[in-house]
């Protein structure tokens, strides 16, 4: 089952139109995408917050770990975010804590998509025993969150940075290959895929040259939706205590560690929770921009 | 209708079968077997007889079937620690606290919902469309353990309106319970909330379109009886579907929210039993969480039948 | 206070305290004459000669007694009707205390009690023939008076009449027979070991018992039948532990004491009621008592701030609540020294620390890869940075087990001496001799800490990394699985330490002999010992147990002291200050601020 963000929009089912999807113009994807502001500006936010984490050494005027400062001093201009309970620097420590969250966000779901779009291909393509497999496996995932999932596999391999990954990734595993599955069972008949099979195609040249780019819209927004909650899983996981190591700045590291300061220091309640709150935000709007541009069927 | 549900019984049967069976045998497949490590600092002679007394020195397809059965009488074993209480007693204290907060989250989050839904869904296009849909996908992004601190801070510790933590049993009467409830139902129903809203947003101007209500419009039926009648409650269909999906998010909000304000909930117990690596409990807990996911799921599949006649099985 | 005054008071203190310690070691009665020794309440001077004899009096005690802010006179035992007219007026209302960083008061039965915040609660509903106030004197509780032998061998008492258990069991002289039974018996009980110098209890009449012990022995009433600390002689009752099984009464101890259990939900709460037939019909002055266990600081401190808990009890608050706590008028902080200590724990069995046997001069053990990693990372803690930054400034640096709270044995000068003093430059030297150089190659160790602990363990991890250059993992555990697992050994570096040691024995016995009930009881069998074992060491404490000759003793107890300390039995960081933390409207009377306890039957709450 996947988590809160893809609900959010109905599930449509995708309109192909006669022809492969490739063939038409990008540009007007990029047209499109460009016409929605809100997207074009949570685009802009996420680069943003994607250049501070993968330079975050040369962003983060000090360094995360370092206790070196005045405890609880307010935000200034040495210190933008102020300081934590122990002098550190929060705005370090919140531009390091994007290098995890978007390394497991991102890397989850990628490990994931490449798992589960296999599988939805194997199951949706050969059907038969195959498919009842996979399809009874993806099932018994569907009816647990993945967060649910994932707290159940951190019981069972242990916290730190490699175990969270592993947990989050097999817990958004079935959502990609449910999303592939119908996928080719739609492409599967299409007119173009029969007349490739007649003319003798292989098994490998249908799945790659016409299933796999016809499948691309719906995986596409599967991921940005994945990315997002599986920031959200990652935050709270470390919020409980159940994520990288204790001593690790992530986001809901931050915010759990800095519960008995609230009182003296709102910064320190605001800037993690705005952080984490900005950044799903951000892929959410892209997420709902990307769904309504691969969509061709509007409502309004 | 019977055939489905007899169907769908068994399903969940298997399901719930095959996570009991997933997580015994995972639990024993961890590097170092963590109960034997459990009794491996013991001294030897009382370590064998735990194992004698855990059953740990038979096969494990022994440990299996003996487990099961246990499981089955509803003896789901004893925490390892302390006064080695039952876990069937941590998790029937557990379970009501965890419903409590999910049930009144439900309620205010489908008031809210529903509300805001309409509203966006009837004035379309609208600042007030905008700023529904903005808040809702707010709601989705943030997460739920920040929520629930902000509410802490704002309305127990600076209004000092609520009680920042804890729980009272309904038995300590209405307002003891619901003042302690209401907090983390928030916190919980707000992401639940955000979904509903969409939903009934987008299903609703669907429905909208869809020929039987032009021609409910042509019949020169009032907007109002159109919309209540027609529109509203086919919109519900699909709104229906996303519930079961919904609930479980809650419970999901739960087991985090539920650590936010010291409720000692099923969630907290999961995450505690894990952390303290007390494994009786910790697949006391899974179970019973997974069994309410399935039976959620079931519930919603038969409410599925009942609201819309046209399914059938 | 004035210093002047401060100073007359601890003259007169330390005058007391002397003449406490004047006395032939060889006469049974240490010079006191018998009706001195009688009950219902011994003078002061006998309770303190008493004490002394047993090595059980410490000079803050003494001087507590004197300072002004004390009651002149600890509240009459027992009291027939003399509550102050003030207090009658308060009586009835209904208080939440929150036990802090516990996830769950696990049992309540006497017999299985070894944690603080449970015979803080154990108190309120159990009694004991006798009990302790402030000043550390015992006063009659279910004993009315007593008397003692020529040869300080053989006590009789005289029971209270017409006291009831919580069920309606009258209380007799054989429910203090059945309590020494399953008491000293090992297979029930886990403070079997305090009862081993009575050879026998004797049932007299219905109302009076005769104890013989086989050496005199002078902490008797205080150590052996006080109701609380004790917990061996805490009555217990025959009928509900035999109809209802020993688990039901971990949750539902049947008692005479002044509140009763109604409820107990394991994680959730507990809840005492003010039970009617308390033998003073003047307490309890409260109706219903909820403890809730409250693991993490932050809902701990919200929910005091919001009002939802008027007190906390339990294990020590974070330290970084206590300012905030103090910033808040709403709110009463009351701190006293601390009879404690807080160390970090090296598990000798474990690489790359072991030390197989610690029976050898400091300068040999040097020699020794292990224990140069021990001693480097020991002397690698700047104390006083951990203080200022930890304890917001809270505390005294530690080197051993014997506190500040022990003023006359805690040796001032071994910050000086101990060969851990604070010495970043010789601990990387050590370091380095020990094959890691710069940290360089150094395993990553796992620092196993409570949740409440989890700051002080981030600013261990800063100094030991800015100092040593190693790597040090937190491993966050709720309180009674640290306690597990210290129990077993099984850890690189954990932290504990005692809140409760008022006197010497209570550091050393406890935290440096071998036979240390918390010395990895446990622990593999192919392990020796648990965390530290020291033959010299072991003899002394032997040793300072039978002195009396108090400046002998102070010699003994800080020599132990210090062979713990130089060998690193573990690196020791504090001594934290005792704080109890309550509500405005909590009227918390000093007769009950006894150090360790909660005592609730005199608290009232005004609305």
């Amino acid at each position: 089952m996947s988590d809160i963000a893809d609900l959010a929009a109905p599930t449509r089912h995708i309109d192909l139109g006669d022809e492969p999807m490739r063939t038409r113009s990008r540009w007007l994807w990029v047209h499109a995408f460009w016409q929605r502001k809100p997207a074009v500006l949570a685009l802009f936010v996420l680069l943003v917050i994607l250049f501070a984490a993968l330079f975050a050494p040369w962003v983060a005027p000090h360094d995360p770990n370092s206790q070196e400062f005045e405890f609880l001093s307010p935000p200034s201009f040495e210190h933008p975010m102020g300081t934590d309970d122990l002098g550190r620097d929060l705005f370090s420590r919140i531009v390091y804590g994007a290098r995890i969250s978007l390394f497991v966000g991102v890397s989850t779901v990628v490990l994931a998509m490449l798992i589960g779009v296999t599988l939805g291909l194997f199951a949706g393509y050969y059907g038969g025993w195959i498919d009842t497999l996979i399809t009874a496996y993806v099932d018994l995932q569907w009816a647990f969150p993945n967060f649910i999932i994932a707290v159940y596999l951190v019981a069972v391999f242990g916290t730190g940075l490699t175990n969270v990954i592993i947990a989050v990734m097999l817990a958004y595993i079935d959502d990609f290959s449910r999303v592939v599955r119908g996928m080719v069972f739609t492409i599967r008949e299409q007119p173009f895929v029969t007349a490739s099979r007649a003319a003798g195609a292989s098994d490998a040249r249908i799945i790659i040259r016409h299933i796999l780019p016809n499948s691309m819209a719906p995986i596409i927004v599967q991921a940005t939706v994945g990315v997002s909650s599986a920031i959200l899983a990652e935050a709270g996981l470390s919020f409980l205590g159940l994520g990288v190591k204790p001593t690790t700045p992530t986001w809901g590291l931050i915010l759990s560690d800095a519960r008995t300061f609230f009182s003296r220091g709102w910064w320190l309640a605001i800037y993690p929770g705005l952080a984490i709150t900005v950044t799903v935000l951000s892929i959410n709007f892209l997420g709902d921009a990307l769904r309504d541009i691969f969509d061709v069927r509007e409502y309004d | 209708m019977t055939r489905f549900l007899v169907r769908r019984l068994l399903v969940s049967v298997v399901v719930i079968w095959a996570i009991a069976t997933l997580v015994f045998f995972m639990l024993r497949m961890v590097p170092g077997d963590p109960i034997g490590a459990m009794l491996a600092d013991v001294d030897p002679s009382a370590a064998e007889a735990l194992r004698a007394r855990l059953g740990l020195d038979q096969p494990v397809y022994v440990q299996y079937v003996r487990w099961m059965v246990n499981m089955l009488r509803g003896d789901m074993g004893n925490s390892i620690y302390g006064s080695n209480q039952p876990v069937r007693q941590i998790i029937a204290e557990a379970l009501p606290r965890t419903l409590s907060i999910s049930l009144v989250a439900i309620v205010i989050a489908l008031v809210i919902s529903f509300t805001a839904g309409i509203i966006s869904a009837v004035k379309k296009g609208t600042w007030m469309d905008h700023v529904v849909t903005f808040i809702a996908i707010l709601g989705l992004s943030m997460p739920s353990f920040w929520l629930g601190i902000l509410l802490i801070i704002v309305f127990a510790v600076n209004l000092n309106w609520l009680p920042a933590i804890g729980y009272a049993p309904l038995s300590d009467g209405f307002w003891p319970w619901f003042s302690h409830i209401i907090l983390p139902a928030i916190a919980v129903g707000t992401p639940f909330a955000a979904i509903i809203a969409r939903m009934i947003r987008s299903s609703m101007l669907e429905v909208s379109r869809e020929d039987f209500i032009r021609t409910a419009r042509s019949k020169g039926l009032s907007a109002r009886v159109v919309l209540v009648r027609h529109i509203f409650r086919n919109a519900l269909i699909p709104v229906v579907t996303v519930m079961g999906i919904a609930f479980a998010l809650l419970m999901t909000g739960a087991v985090i929210v539920e650590n936010v304000f010291a409720i000692k909930g099923l969630g907290r117990v999961l995450i505690q039993s894990i952390l303290n690596r007390d494994y009786p409990v910790v697949q006391g807990a899974i179970l019973i969480v997974s069994l309410v996911f399935v039976a959620t799921n079931l519930l919603v599949d038969v409410l599925y039948t009942v609201i819309d006649p046209r399914i059938r099985y | 206070m004035s210093e002047n005054t401060d100073k007359r008071i601890e003259e007169q203190a330390r005058r007391e305290f002397e003449e406490a310690y004047k006395f032939d070691s060889s006469d049974p009665l240490f010079g006191l004459r018998k009706e001195e020794m009688r009950g219902p309440k011994m003078t002061r001077r006998a309770v303190m000669r008493l004490l002394a004899a047993a090595g059980a009096l410490t000079f803050v005690d003494v001087l507590a007694a004197c300072a002004p802010s004390a009651p002149a006179a600890p509240a009459a035992p027992a009291a027939e009707g003399e509550a102050a007219p003030a207090e009658a007026a308060a009586v009835g209302g209904e208080l939440t205390c929150g036990w802090a960083g516990v996830d769950e008061i696990r049992t309540l039965d006497p017999a299985q009690i070894n944690q603080v915040l449970q015979f803080q609660i154990a108190s309120n509903v159990m009694s004991g023939l006798t009990h302790i106030n402030p000043d550390l004197t015992a006063e009659g509780d279910l004993a009315t008076d007593w008397t003692v032998s020529d040869d300080g061998l053989e006590w009789v008492f005289t029971l209270r009449q017409g006291v009831t258990f919580h069920n309606g069991d009258p209380f007799t002289a054989d429910d203090v027979i059945y309590t020494y039974e399953r008491s000293s018996n090992p297979e029930l009980s886990i403070h079997s070991g305090v009862l081993t110098n009575v050879t026998s209890v004797e049932k007299v009449d219905d109302y009076t018992v005769k104890f013989t012990l086989s050496a005199p022995q002078a902490s008797f009433l205080v150590k052996t039948l006080e109701r609380a600390s004790g917990r061996a002689m805490t009555i217990v009752n025959k009928r509900s532990i035999e109809e209802d099984g020993p688990e039901n009464y971990g949750l539902f101890p049947i008692g005479t004491g002044p509140f009763k259990v109604t409820e107990n939900l394991l994680g959730q709460s507990t809840v005492i009621e003010k039970f009617a037939d308390y033998y003073d019909p003047e307490r309890p002055k409260l109706d219903k008592v909820t403890f809730i266990p409250i693991p993490e600081p932050e809902p701990l401190a919200a929910a005091l701030e919001a009002g939802d808990i008027q007190l906390i009890g339990g294990n020590p608050p974070a330290a970084e609540l206590i300012d905030r706590f103090v910033a808040n008028p709403d709110l009463v902080v009351s701190e006293i020294t601390g009879p404690g200590f807080q160390s970090l724990w090296l598990n000798p069995h474990r690489e790359p620390m072991v030390v197989e046997d610690f029976n050898k001069p400091v300068e040999e053990l040097k020699k020794e890869k292990g224990f140069m990693v021990r001693l480097a990372i020991a002397k690698a803690i700047d104390r006083d940075d951990l203080i200022k930054r930890a304890a917001f400034g809270r505390g005294t640096p530690a080197f051993g087990t014997i506190n500040p709270a022990m003023r006359y044995f805690f040796d001032t000068g071994i910050n000086e001496t101990s060969e851990q003093r604070f010495d970043a430059a010789a601990a990387q030297q050590l370091l380095a001799d020990a094959g890691f150089p710069g940290g360089e190659g150094f395993p990553t160790l796992k620092m196993v800490i409570t949740p409440a602990g989890k700051r002080e363990g981030e600013i261990l991890v800063d100094i030991l990394k800015q100092n040593l250059g190693i790597t040090v993992e937190l491993d966050i555990k709720d309180f009674p699985v640290l306690v597990d697992m210290f129990d077993a050994m099984d850890f690189d570096l954990l932290r504990i330490g005692s809140g409760g040691d008022y006197d010497p024995d209570d550091g050393l016995v406890d935290w440096t002999l071998t036979t240390s009930k918390f010395n990895g009881p446990n622990r593999d069998a192919s392990m020796a010992f648990g965390f530290f074992s020291d033959a010299e060491a072991d003899a002394l404490i032997e040793e300072q147990r039978a002195t009396v000759d108090l400046e002998k003793r102070r010699e003994l107890v800080q020599q132990a002291n210090k062979i713990a300390s130089d060998k690193v039995a573990s690196a020791f960081l504090n001594h934290p200050v005792d704080t109890l933390v309550y509500r405005k409207e909590v009227n918390y009377p000093e007769v009950s601020r006894i150090p360790g306890l909660v005592d609730l039957d005199r608290v009232t709450i005004s609305s």
